[in-house]
């Protein structure tokens, strides 16, 4: 882990700029595949709306920066702060429903939220989007930016890893589990989960805000459905019973779609093979088949010794 | 008064599974109620955890009027439940499984940032080991033998630190031997503990031995209800359960 800590802040001085932001772009998106999976991996349940919340901060932030100069520092934290928000609201509704019907009405919110911005073109610049939106000076150098994401990557991973193996975070799991057992103990099934909706809406707004300033720009298409989808993607690529499946799914994802584009525009149809053959022959994602080569390979040796 | 029911009764559409059943458990006792498949134990101890809500009557518990609570507040007042059908945490290690009832019990499940595997460890050992899964902490709930699991269920719900457990059919799918295990078990737990259990159970045998008070449920309505022996003699009872038996 710290290898590879190092390895990504040594990088800017190894690869090309065309592959430094390919590299930002993966760090930022994998923020929004562990929003992702915090429901989906942890809870057990299938939001197939995180692009709205990623997409209302974004576009908070870049308002706030390109409107009216706001201090970027406080825009970003209003972007999430905003991302939270809405995540409390249509947590509200979602968290009452289970499986497809959970997914669905994430979608239903996402698509809404995504025609207002993309409809609503005096505040949101509609389908122009938002173009000028830059970082304070100290941050405008690409390298420099890079090594912020790169910072905040770091420590808001840290952050939920600790939520994941605190007690809310077995809470989670334990809900994904069997919720009638754990509700059967004494706990309150929908506030729980309305908690970890939020928290994962947070999430999203912070991979959200971290992009405006990093593509200088926000389009509507990032609340679009498909949108949604790429952390969904990332999950099943990686492996959502991992805490680093989706990272290493979105990394994954996110060059092999820069590298494709180099040949061919027909980018999801690449995409598409490759999630079929994941799900046909590592259904546990990437990291989940490593785990269970890994624990083949002790038990092997435990009888070899034994 | 501990736990008492006031002519409780559960209709589903036109069909009466709980027909006004008025009944007190006192605090210590291992009560058991039995009667034959469809007798509406289940129902019984649905209306009383919250899984059901009465279609009239009240339950009462500790004081308190819990008719209309939801089950996870009735569950913080210190009735814990298991499950006919077994109710385990499947891909949950056993460890993590009966961490999880005391997680909740002693509400540290709303701490973010503490490390959970860091609580109450000394508390989880005791237990595993009193219900004898000790060796198997760190298997997955769902590898483990039938048996094992229904123990595992009792474990996950001692973590919670009950006043009051119930166990709806804990030896259902047991062999004969496991099933006195169990029967010893669940004596040596009120015991130890100092626990209030209800228990259902279809075979009338085996409660005797081990239950201080029996209530027997018949078609919905409560039939008899008093000392084994008093049970055992009541005309209706042998009319009913025990058929020429006795």
């Amino acid at each position: 882990m710290i290898l590879l800590i190092l390895a990504a802040a040594v990088a800017p001085f190894l690869i090309s700029e065309f592959y430094l932001a390919i590299l930002g772009e993966a760090l930022i998106m994998s923020l929004l595949a562990l929003s992702f999976n915090l429901l989906f991996g942890y809870m057990g349940q299938l939001s197939f709306g995180q692009a709205a919340f990623y997409g209302l901060s974004g576009y908070t932030v870049a308002m706030l920066l390109t409107r009216i100069h706001f201090n970027f520092w406080l825009s970003l934290i209003a972007g999430i702060l905003m991302a939270s928000i809405l995540g409390l609201i249509i947590g509200y509704f979602c968290v009452r429903l289970r499986g497809i019907y959970f997914s669905i009405l994430t979608l239903a919110f996402g698509q809404l939220l995504f025609f207002v911005i993309y409809k609503w073109h005096d505040f949101t610049g509609g389908d122009d989007g938002i173009q000028g939106v830059f970082p304070p000076d100290f941050l405008k150098s690409h390298i420099h930016y890079y090594f912020f994401v790169l910072v905040v990557f770091v420590l808001a991973t840290f952050v939920l890893w600790r939520i994941v193996n605190s007690p809310f975070g077995y809470t989670l799991r334990s809900m994904r589990e069997n919720s009638e057992r754990t509700e059967f103990l004494g706990i309150p099934i929908a506030r729980y989960q309305l908690m970890a909706f939020v928290v994962a809406a947070a999430y999203a707004g912070l991979a959200g805000a971290l992009w405006a300033p990093f593509y200088r720009s926000m389009a509507p298409s990032s609340l679009f459905w498909i949108k949604s989808g790429e952390p969904v993607m990332a999950a099943i690529l990686g492996g959502p019973t991992l805490f680093f499946g989706p990272i290493l799914g979105m990394f994954i994802m996110t060059f092999f779609h820069a590298w494709v584009l180099g040949f061919t525009v027909f980018w999801p149809v690449v995409m598409g093979a490759l999630i079929l053959v994941i799900i046909f022959f590592l259904p546990g994602g990437i990291l989940g088949f490593a785990e269970v080569k890994l624990k083949e390979r002790k038990e092997t040796k435990k009888k070899e010794s034994g | 008064m501990f736990l008492q029911t006031q002519k409780i009764t559960k209709e589903f559409g036109k069909l009466t599974a709980v027909h006004e059943v008025s009944l007190e458990i006192f605090k210590g006792d291992v009560h058991a109620i039995i009667g034959p498949n469809g007798a509406g134990k289940s129902t019984y101890f649905n209306l009383i955890t919250g899984y059901h809500r009465a279609t009239s009557g009240k339950v009462l518990f500790k004081g308190k009027e819990i008719t209309h609570w939801p089950a996870y507040q009735r569950c913080k007042l210190g009735m814990t439940r298991s499950f006919q059908i077994t109710s385990i945490y499947p891909k949950l290690s056993v460890y993590e499984s009966v961490l999880m009832g005391l997680l909740s019990h002693r509400k540290v499940t709303p701490n973010l940032f503490s490390s959970a595997k860091g609580y109450f460890s000394e508390e989880v050992w005791q237990i595993l080991e009193g219900v004898g899964l000790a060796d198997q902490a760190n298997l997955s709930g769902d590898s483990i033998s039938h048996g094992d699991k229904k123990r595992l269920e009792l474990a996950i719900t001692l973590g919670t630190e009950p006043e009051l457990l119930l166990l709806d059919e804990p030896t259902c799918g047991m062999s004969p031997d496991e099933t006195e295990g169990t029967m010893i078990f669940i004596k040596r737990l009120a015991e130890e503990r100092g626990l209030t259990i209800l228990f259902t159970e279809h075979d009338m045998s085996v409660v005797f031995g081990i239950a201080k008070r029996i209530s027997v449920l018949h078609q919905g309505t409560l039939i008899a209800d008093g000392k084994p022996e008093e049970v055992r003699a009541n005309e209706e009872v042998q009319k009913v359960y025990l058929g020429g038996a006795a």
